[in-house]
């Protein structure tokens, strides 16, 4: 499902006035790659939002909330904690809104607020890994009883062994392999080299096959 | 030939294009390389399997808007190098702060500062050169001869008995009231006298 969603008056402040931004909020697709409307469109609620105009932040929200939520999840492993988690992230990203230069895009700024906030909070308290509550589960009515309960076993114990990783690779297989960023985006977001993040993604999964290998 | 790097195992599970063609041949040559990347294609499966399970399409409303009633707490960022007013107690309570500072500095110098020296009372520094001659002729002076005749026998003790004594500090104040040549006269005699008696 998505819907368009056209702010019907221009933001006061925003340069040029007669801009009008459309806001598209794809809720199928939340790992898609930003597209060059989308990132002009981002720098320019970042413009209105620094004008003082609060909607604009207010749309920053709505299209970026399901990224930084999803993330947030992976590394929290419950829904409370990472709704606290995101929203944490969007309040230090408004606070520190004059800071962003536009020199990536907004969402990898976003993102790398978003794993600074995670590892810092996520890493000082042990994980609350939400158990298999059906509400939580994808729809499995069509699957057999036993496929489905071995799924869910198999799908707790990988969450549990990225919890177990040290925090750079974390970052980087959840980055990868949970929001499909590329390498050189996820170098951005964590401050390091490309190649140091194929490192850390190879010794993630290195490690987590050990550790699945060891709760098997 | 080297086994894969660890950016080159990556590379290779993600997509085996992005080898080179000697580093692909290698792959197909080395059964350890395969293996291990195999191992590793299996746990990336098997953590992308992992699908998170979805909030209730509510909650991205009900996120939004508690987002929006944080924000509401917080003051609008501002941008970069823009001007803000800042009110006008702001700037008064800085102006105290600075004149406070100003005069803490202007009393500390001028009342607190260590009293300069007082100035010798040698009253015109005479230069050395034409002190000479007065040096040199000291000898010749009559009324220094007159001086030095009458108390060449004179007993410090006996002058002292008879009431013929310094006050305390006066040699000090005479002292101070030589000037270069006189000081430099005196510390001779001093020398000489101390020699004859053997000190």
């Amino acid at each position: 499902m998505s819907t368009d969603r056209t702010l019907d008056r221009p933001w006061p402040g925003l340069r040029p006035r007669h801009w009008r931004v459309t806001v598209t909020r794809d809720r199928t697709n939340s790992a898609a790659r930003p597209d060059a409307r989308q990132l002009a469109d981002d720098r320019a609620l970042v413009e209105a939002s620094l004008e003082g105009n609060r909607e604009a932040f207010d749309v920053i929200v709505e299209r970026h909330q399901r990224q930084i939520y999803q993330l947030c999840y992976r590394f929290a492993g419950n829904h409370e904690d990472a709704s606290d988690l995101a929203q944490d992230v969007f309040i230090r990203a408004y606070r520190g809104l004059h800071s962003f230069k536009g020199q990536a895009a907004f969402s990898t700024w976003l993102y790398r607020i978003a794993v600074n906030v995670c590892l810092n909070r996520v890493g000082a308290r042990a994980q609350k890994w939400t158990t298999l509550a059906a509400a939580d589960q994808p729809d499995l009515r069509e699957e057999r009883a036993d496929t489905k309960i071995l799924r869910g076993e198999r799908a707790a114990a990988v969450r549990a062994a990225i919890a177990r990783l040290p925090k750079k690779q974390r970052a980087a297989l959840i980055l990868r392999v949970y929001h499909d960023l590329p390498h050189d985006e996820i170098a951005a977001i964590v401050g390091t080299s490309v190649g140091a993040v194929k490192a850390n993604f190879f010794h993630a999964l290195a490690n987590l096959k050990k550790l699945l290998s060891t709760t098997s | 030939m080297k086994h894969l790097s660890r950016a080159e195992f990556v590379d290779l599970i993600e997509s085996s294009a992005a080898l080179s063609a000697a580093r692909t041949l290698h792959v197909e040559q080395c059964a350890q390389c395969r293996e291990r990347a195999e191992a590793l294609r299996a746990v990336r499966s098997m953590a992308r399997a992992d699908e998170m399970p979805e909030p209730s399409p509510l909650f991205w409303d009900h996120f939004s808007a508690r987002v929006a009633a944080e924000l509401r707490n917080e003051p609008a960022p501002v941008a970069p190098g823009r001007w803000t007013p800042v009110p006008f107690a702001t700037w008064a309570v800085a102006g105290a702060v600075i004149v406070l500072l100003v005069s803490t500095v202007v009393w500390r110098t001028t009342l607190h500062a260590p009293s300069p020296e007082a100035p010798a009372r040698v009253s015109v520094p005479v230069d050395l050169a034409v002190s000479d001659p007065i040096v040199d002729d000291l000898d010749n002076d009559e009324a220094w001869a007159v001086v030095r005749a009458a108390t060449a026998d004179l007993v410090w003790e006996d002058a002292h008995d008879a009431g013929i004594s310094a006050h305390p500090g006066a040699v000090e104040n005479a002292a101070l009231e030589l000037n270069a040549a006189e000081r430099i006269e005196l510390e001779r005699l001093l020398d000489e006298d101390m020699k004859r008696n053997g000190a």
